[in-house]
């Protein structure tokens, strides 16, 4: 499944990172720590389609669909 | 001899804070990932030949966004001068892998540049107030460079930090862990990413740091329901408070200029010195004065909202509604800070990273409420909406006025981009959403107050030249020749009358032309014209407010929303075209935007003048 699919106070791990993703992209997200590997958190999914926090380390993000659906994770 | 340090780090390092403490300067220290774009210096307090840069923001080296490679290019460039002694990286002890991966690119760049390097573990406090410890020690062995632990908020390590930066000299090596060959080390990304893993894992602090206050005020503040009403509540407060509640201290100005006018004018002798002191000082520049304050709360009420956090979530809140005009959640940033002026908006558009998205948030831009247009609506609004309330005085109606052409303003600047957008398929795609939630706190007073005095003054001394300047080209054309005696047989009149038929299809007259032509160098010019050429008319008893003398003029009310919805639309800054033009490297742009901006203003007045005219009768 994808980070996206992710439900709100679950946690999975980064498996890969979809080919859709620009490369620069890839490396930015490795960089805040979105690296194969690591556990994530989704800390809030809000409704309509809004962007949902993820929290990896002691950081929090927020990645709309349009990236967390490239991030797959188990 | 003057030596300089550089200091760099990751965006809510805390590294701003740390500039200020260094340094003693009041640098603004923002709550938003990546506002700091240009580069502050100040001298150190410790030693006074040592200057302090602060860097903007950057989380890594490898730039993904025009703001970033501006930053980028700006840190190589300072490490190849040869006037700087030292770099600084400030790292946030509390998300030490992310601040290591940053921090080892700058301690490669700096090795293969010869700058020496030190390392400030910043917010070792948090760590201990959660009862938890790192290795600094062990981490500097590692690095081979100096690591201090520091707390930029408490002051603690900052005396060991100064001693570094003024002694510390040794070039670093590039960072090699034994497991890797040499050359694989600066160019490989994963190569880091996996050295910063493991040093975290060695040395950095183990446990769980995150508040859980900070979720579940995001779980409020991003709420479907709650999170839309706060929203618009506190969007509805910033508006309130700076028209409502700084009503008594523009009064006040005003009665002090009043007072001022009441003294100086009686010890002047009568003729052209006192009515030029009487028109074009205290009745051209100082109609403009009494919206300072205005000003002041706006950038104070602004300020707050970045300092505690809360803009980061309304960019999250906003992502979703601004994708349905072609825009993203990054560029709420840059049109919440044209509120206060289209300038530093225009900088904050380089968060935008998706190049198209930017050139749509440069589209809407200059039509956001900016607050030079601020005495322009108070000043037709206090005197075409009566002064009266709801709710016992706390809601005023021209509260709600100043809200709805504020409102007006952002619409037009939404349906610019929704439409433009749709002309091409490429204005849709966009690039990935991901921005850093920075923790929820108080705002810092001192800053902010400190910050709101600043554009106060930078806002006088700024439009005041210009405002000066206009207004005492425009006493002398409507003074002269004939002192003032009337206003009509002036050169100013003469002038104003042949483009009097421009301005007629919305119930003005020559005088307003006037004022709306001078305005084009910059919209405030409006108010300080306004007040000299009534100054003039009015004679020897030209002491009374502008807003009675526009209401005593007989200007219809079609006229003066016609004049609202103008100069909501109109491109009228000197200042926002030209800093256009640098951000985006050509006229065209600018020149584009001024043009099918005034057309739309002018076509759009005066379909509001027919449409109020024919409602009000």
């Amino acid at each position: 499944m994808t980070l996206w699919d992710l439900k709100q106070g679950t946690s999975a791990t980064v498996e890969s990172f979809c080919a859709a993703l620009q490369g620069d992209y890839r490396t930015r997200l490795s960089e805040l720590g979105f690296h194969p590997g690591e556990q994530i958190a989704c800390v809030l999914s809000p409704s309509l389609g809004a962007p949902k926090l993820y929290r990896v380390n002691n950081t929090v993000y927020s990645l709309d669909d349009s990236v967390a659906s490239l991030i797959t994770v188990a | 001899m003057t030596s300089k340090t550089i200091l760099i780090g990751s965006p809510n390092s805390g590294k701003s804070l740390l500039f200020n403490r260094l340094t003693g300067l009041n640098q603004k220290v923002a709550n938003f990932p990546g506002i700091t774009v240009n580069i502050s210096s100040g001298k150190s307090i410790a030693d006074p030949d040592q200057l302090v840069m602060d860097f903007p923001g950057v989380y890594s080296l490898r730039a993904i966004s025009a703001e970033e490679t501006v930053s980028v290019d700006a840190f190589y460039a300072g490490i190849k001068d040869p006037e700087i002694s030292s770099v600084v990286c400030v790292v946030d002890t509390t998300r030490l892998e992310k601040g290591l991966i940053f921090a080892l690119q700058v301690i490669n760049a700096c090795a293969e540049h010869n700058k020496p390097v030190v390392i400030a573990a910043n917010m070792i406090d948090v760590l201990n107030s959660h009862g938890m410890t790192m290795d600094i020690d062990g981490l500097a062995t590692a690095l081979k460079v100096p690591v201090v632990a520091i707390s930029a908020k408490s002051g603690l390590g900052l005396d060991q930090l100064q001693e570094l930066i003024a002694n510390h000299r040794q070039s670093p090596e590039p960072f090699s862990s034994n497991v890797l060959p040499r050359d694989m080390i600066a160019t490989d990304d994963s190569v880091v990413h996996r050295q910063a893993q493991q040093l975290a894992a060695s040395f950095g602090p183990k446990g769980d740091l995150l508040i859980n206050s900070q979720t579940r005020l995001d779980q409020f503040f991003l709420h479907s329901w709650f999170g839309g009403i706060s929203f618009v509540l506190i969007m509805f407060l910033l508006f309130q408070s700076i028209f409502t509640w700084a009503a008594p201290i523009m009064d006040g100005v005003e009665a002090i200029l009043q007072f001022a006018a009441g003294v100086v004018i009686p010890l002047l002798p009568a003729g052209a010195i006192s009515d030029f002191v009487s028109d074009a000082l205290f009745g051209g520049i100082g109609a403009f004065l009494v919206f300072v304050p205005q000003i002041f709360i706006l950038t104070l009420v602004v300020g707050m909202l970045e300092d505690s956090g809360y803009l980061a979530r309304a960019a999250v809140i906003c992502h979703k509604p601004l994708r349905i005009f072609g825009l993203t959640g990054k560029s709420f940033i840059p049109m919440l800070s044209s509120v206060a002026c289209a300038i530093p908006g225009i900088y904050a558009a380089r968060t935008v990273d998706s190049p198209r998205k930017r050139w749509l948030t440069y589209l809407a831009i200059p039509l956001m409420p900016c607050s030079a247009r601020l005495p322009v609506y108070s000043l037709l609004i206090a005197a075409f909406i009566p002064a009266t309330g709801v709710f016992g005085g706390v809601v005023g109606w021209q509260g709600l006025a100043m809200v709805s052409i504020y409102l007006f303003g952002i619409l037009c600047g939404l349906l610019v981009t929704a439409l433009v957008s749709r002309s091409s398929a490429a204005l849709q795609t966009d690039l990935p959403f991901v921005l850093e939630m920075p923790p929820y706190r108080l705002p810092s007073w001192k800053p902010l107050l400190r910050n709101a005095w600043d554009r106060s003054k930078h806002f006088v001394t700024k439009a005041g030249k210009v405002i000066f300047m206009v207004t005492v080209v425009i006493w002398v054309l409507g003074y002269f020749p004939n002192q003032g005696a009337d206003l009509g047989e002036s050169w100013l009149g003469y002038m104003g009358k042949l483009i009097e038929p421009a301005f007629a299809p919305f119930g003005l007259d020559w005088k307003y032309g006037v004022a709306i032509l001078t305005s084009f160098l910059a919209r405030e010019v409006f108010v300080g014209t306004l007040g000299t050429l009534f100054g003039i008319e009015g004679g020897e008893e030209n002491v009374i407010s502008l807003v009675t003398h526009i209401q005593n003029s007989g200007l219809p009310i079609g006229a003066g929303f016609a004049l609202l919805v103008f100069f909501s639309i109109a491109l009228q800054c000197v200042s926002t075209l030209a800093v256009l033009r640098r951000e985006t490297g050509s006229w065209r742009l600018p020149a584009q935007l001024f043009i099918s901006y005034s057309i739309f203003a002018y076509a759009a007045a005066w379909l509001t003048f027919i449409i109020v005219q024919s409602i009000a009768g």
